[in-house]
């Protein structure tokens, strides 16, 4: 018999049943403590009335209804829509931009690179750059539009620019994402399908649509995720280029909620939860259908 | 000793039954072979017996112990998988010492057994490469050296040589024969291939939907199939199947062939009725010596040089196989007179159970 | 292939594709070429209204002043001080947890699935109050383990996802064959999944390092002074003081942006095969 040589122990006989959750646990807590329990907390605090350090009063719905009474709320709902919207354009010219490079010339790879480029940089860089682009005198763009039109225009004090300024300084970063999503799909494109349907006589925009966009599907499919999320998620640029303004006009609901809970005049915690459990059913809604189709998948495999 | 013993072990995957009620003996020692079409059970009652899945229901023992809720490292079994799992950092050498080195044995002990099982296998000019540089045949012995370091008294083999091709397949179907006779280890084998089951088992269980339908030696499973299922998976190529009206007459059995003539069987019936003739198509005679001959056109002829298979249609347009000498020459068209030999037909009723086995020593 | 190889194609279509790509980078990446050109522009130049034309000298000064002025130095430190041990703490845990997930059937598998990949792409908002609190209360507001705490906590679900991801793509019957052999479940986690999960340790490590680096929210969130803060927050307080001082406003960006750009050339590979993990196959 070459059985095992020590006794089997408790640990050995019950390893199988214990072993998932030790290894499961520890991450399973940090997320717990930082990720699952502080969303159940803040709807609890949404609740409250809450300066932050003082006692929390229970007010019911007063954050909700005041929220519906407040004009900020209306233009960050309304510029949320148009991230929303505007941001998916991300998704045709990330694809644009791969079937662009995805060929095989001296280079290539390093100009693959360089495209990618504005993703790997923060987002704070990002904002600061398209601040200076924009700035009117010596901004980049302002110059251009000024020779094109003989009027200057700064963007980014201008109500009705303002929000299009930011999703533009957004749509950079993404469009770069999406690029590289679309050219690792081309890479693994059926080669045998293509040819089939080049002997079949498809070609161009035909060929594109019937053929290599249901084959690009899972790439289409991570893009809109991240881009959805991305759009809804901005933060950074609006804090960085406009802190909201000129006069709330480029508010989104996220840097709305950061500055009702750290506001200037006074921490209101209670209002500033209020918003992000808005902000956060928006998103569930989305988040829900991505991961009932990421399940459906899973199971077909 | 290692006899392993199987009593009504089943297995549910929530409500669908996967293994419904087997009960086996294997003796210390035996060959056996599990086979069965895919989707039958052969591997999952494998990976019972290795303990990776639980036994829902129904007791394992393995040499006299009760192995039923045992954890698969204390069964003293060791398994080939039909991927070869070979752990693909590892070198050669490493691979087949892991399950030593983590189970604490003593180094010099490692590399001892590590050095038998290679010379054995003659796997010694390789320990120092990766998997990925070997070829399936070489990746399939250090599958083997892997299960052989451990002296375990059972060895289970899942489809192990499916990844290989047919020349090499057979091949490693005779090293694993002699391996199994040099250990005189139990070894339980699974495929779907009937020609490995027939060549390697001093014992075969025949699996189809999670239930045996017959156990026994290769040569009885040939000769006296227990019903359909048997008589159509055992032997290549398959038996052919002939609908007849059979009768009780003069003591013996009457059945009535397609085209009206009729053989006389030994054996007895109780009731006359439709039935099923079992004839291998190695036993049927294509130049018409038999005690019944049917005349029958010829679909499709298959000229293998040292034998030529003729794919015939009879009267009522059944298709039959027939086993002929390499050098016949009839074509698709012709018409040919097909014998059938009463010592070597099966006859099955209507559920498909044997009602008479053929006898060829008769 | 598709579109079709440009080889394939007439001379001249060839010639206006090498010629259109260079052409293409450049308008890409025209705002970042223009704050590269600034960073590197004297100050004379901007007071004397040349914002375009070619500097008058290539001021390296710029670069020197930034560090020498300010303290971007040290905000460069504590983002090292966040950003590595974020990125061993969380790839550290999401290979256990990934492990488990992968490995073996969860009664609520699903669910748990379901919690990784919403905490994963929640808002941040959701979290801020009480992660802040929760930060403070702890002590741990404005010092630089605060946010590697959170921030571990926070990749630990994407990373988890990824690296289930992964296991389940490596053959099962490697761990089963482990477990007839009588290797212990940490033996086989440690000797047999741990190194082929190399690949997936060094996309995840490059992609949450350039998460964390890139952040910008928490970093305001949890650290209010100088000593912890972490170079984008830094940044982003330093452009009010440099109020229209561009050519410091364009080096501190350079600077700042700087170590992801080189983790990503140096790791690209694995830097677009984690981004892309699942994006290709269904």
């Amino acid at each position: 018999m070459q059985h095992d040589p020590q006794p089997a122990g408790f640990w050995k006989r019950n390893q199988m049943k214990i072993a998932p959750y030790v290894f499961f646990a520890p991450g399973a807590l940090m997320f717990s403590i930082y990720v699952l329990i502080p969303i159940v907390q803040s709807i609890w605090i949404s609740f409250q009335d809450w300066d932050g350090l003082g006692p929390k009063t229970w007010i019911g719905l007063a954050n909700y209804v005041e929220l519906l009474d407040d004009d900020t709320f209306y233009v960050a709902l309304k510029n949320n829509l148009l991230w929303l919207g505007l941001y998916l354009l991300a998704i045709p010219m990330g694809l644009a931009a791969a079937l662009f490079l995805n060929q095989n010339v001296w280079g290539i790879r390093l100009y693959k690179s360089m495209f990618f480029f504005p993703f790997v940089i923060s987002q704070v860089v990002v904002g600061l750059m398209f601040t200076w682009f924009y700035a009117p005198d010596f901004g980049l763009f302002s110059q251009m539009i000024k020779w094109l039109t003989g009027s200057e225009v700064a963007i980014l004090a201008d109500e009705r620019y303002v929000t299009y300024g930011i999703i533009v300084a957004g749509l950079w970063p993404q469009t770069a994402y999406c690029m590289i999503l679309y050219l690792t799909g081309l890479n693994n494109l059926n080669s045998e399908q293509i040819e089939a349907a080049r002997m079949d006589n498809a070609r161009g925009w035909r060929l594109l649509r019937h053929v290599i966009l249901p084959q690009l599907a899972p790439a289409t499919f991570i893009a809109m995720v991240v881009t959805v999320i991305g759009a809804l998620r901005s933060f950074d640029l609006v804090s960085i280029m406009t802190a909201g303004g000129p006069y709330g006009s480029s508010q989104v609901l996220s840097y709305f909620m950061y500055e009702q809970a750290l506001s200037e005049y006074g921490y209101r915690m209670g209002y500033g939860a209020a918003i992000a459990v808005v902000l956060f059913l928006i998103m569930m809604v989305f988040i829900t259908l991505f991961i009932v189709r990421m399940i459906a998948q899973e199971r077909n495999r | 000793m290692a006899e392993v013993s199987l009593s009504n072990v089943k297995k549910d995957f929530g409500a669908i039954s996967i293994i419904k009620g087997i009960d086996l003996e294997i003796k210390d020692g035996e060959f056996c072979v599990f086979v069965g079409p895919s989707g039958c059970g052969k591997s999952t009652l494998l990976r019972m017996i290795a303990g990776l899945e639980d036994i829902s229901q129904g007791a394992l023992r393995i040499g006299g112990r009760d192995m039923t809720k045992i954890g698969p490292s204390d069964r003293g079994v060791a398994m080939v998988f039909q991927s070869y799992a070979l752990y693909p950092h590892m070198t050669v050498g490493e691979n087949i010492g892991f399950g030593l080195r983590m189970t604490g044995h003593e180094k010099a002990e490692i590399a001892k057994r590590t050095a038998a099982a290679a010379k054995m296998l003659q796997l010694e000019p390789l320990l120092e490469r990766k998997p990925g540089q070997l070829s399936g045949g070489q990746r399939q012995r250090v599958a083997i050296g892997r299960a052989i370091v451990r002296n375990p008294e059972v060895f289970l083999f899942d489809e192990p040589l499916s990844n290989l091709d047919a020349s090499l397949r057979v091949q490693m179907r005779g090293e694993i024969s002699r391996l199994h006779q040099d250990l005189g280890a139990t070894m339980i084998y699974v495929t779907h291939d009937q020609v490995e089951a027939m060549t390697m088992a001093d014992k075969i269980v025949v699996l189809s939907a999670g239930r045996i339908e017959q156990v026994g030696s290769p040569l009885e499973l040939y000769h006296r199939p227990k019903n359909l299922f048997v008589a159509g998976f055992i032997g290549s190529p398959k038996m052919n199947f002939i609908p007849v009206d059979a009768r009780p007459h003069n003591g013996g059995i009457e059945v009535t062939l397609p085209g009206g003539a009729t053989l006389q069987l030994a054996g007895t019936l109780a009731a006359a009725g439709k039935m099923t003739l079992g004839l291998r198509p190695e036993h049927a005679s294509a130049t018409g010596a038999g005690d019944a001959v049917l005349p029958a056109k010829v679909q499709l002829a298959e000229h293998l040089g040292s034998e030529t298979l003729f794919f015939v249609s009879l009267a009522d347009g059944t298709e039959i196989a027939v086993k002929a000498d390499g050098l016949a020459a009839e074509r698709p068209g012709d018409t040919m007179q097909i014998g059938f030999p009463a010592r070597a037909c099966h006859l099955f009723d209507a559920d498909g159970n044997a009602v008479l086995n053929g006898d060829l020593t008769r | 292939m598709f579109p079709t190889p440009i080889q394939k194609a007439s001379g001249p279509t060839r010639l206006a594709y090498q010629i259109a790509l260079p052409i293409a980078l450049v308008i890409w990446l025209f705002p970042l070429i223009g704050v590269a050109v600034t960073s590197l522009r004297p100050a004379s130049d901007l007071a004397a209204g040349n914002y375009f034309g070619v500097p008058s000298s290539i001021a390296f000064e710029n670069y020197a002043s930034v560090f020498r002025d300010s303290p971007i130095g040290w905000y460069i430190l504590n983002s090292f001080k966040v950003t590595i041990p974020t990125v061993i703490g969380a790839v550290g845990l999401s290979c256990l947890t990934g492990f488990a997930l992968a490995v073996y059937g969860f009664r609520a598998n699903l669910w748990v699935f379901f919690a990784f990949v919403a905490g994963n792409f929640i808002p941040f908002q959701i979290l801020m109050v009480p992660v802040r609190d929760l930060t403070l209360k702890a002590g741990l507001y404005d010092s630089t383990l605060g946010l590697v705490l959170f921030h571990v906590a926070f990749q630990t679900g994407f990373c988890t996802l990824f690296m289930r991801n992964f296991i389940k793509g490596m053959p099962f019957a490697l761990i089963e064959s482990a477990r007839v052999e009588g290797v212990s479940e940490w033996q086989i986690f440690r000797h047999i999944v741990l190194p082929l999960m190399r690949p997936a340790i060094a996309a995840l490590s490059v992609l949450v390092f350039t998460f964390v680096w890139n952040d910008y929210f928490w970093a305001t969130v949890l650290v209010q002074g100088q000593h912890a803060m972490p170079v984008t927050a830094g940044l982003y307080a330093l452009n009010g003081q440099w109020v229209a001082a561009w050519h410091l406003v364009s080096a501190g960006s350079i600077v700042a942006a700087l170590p992801p750009v080189l983790m990503f050339f140096l790791m690209q590979r694995h830097f677009i095969a984690g981004l892309t993990l699942g994006a290709t196959k269904g």
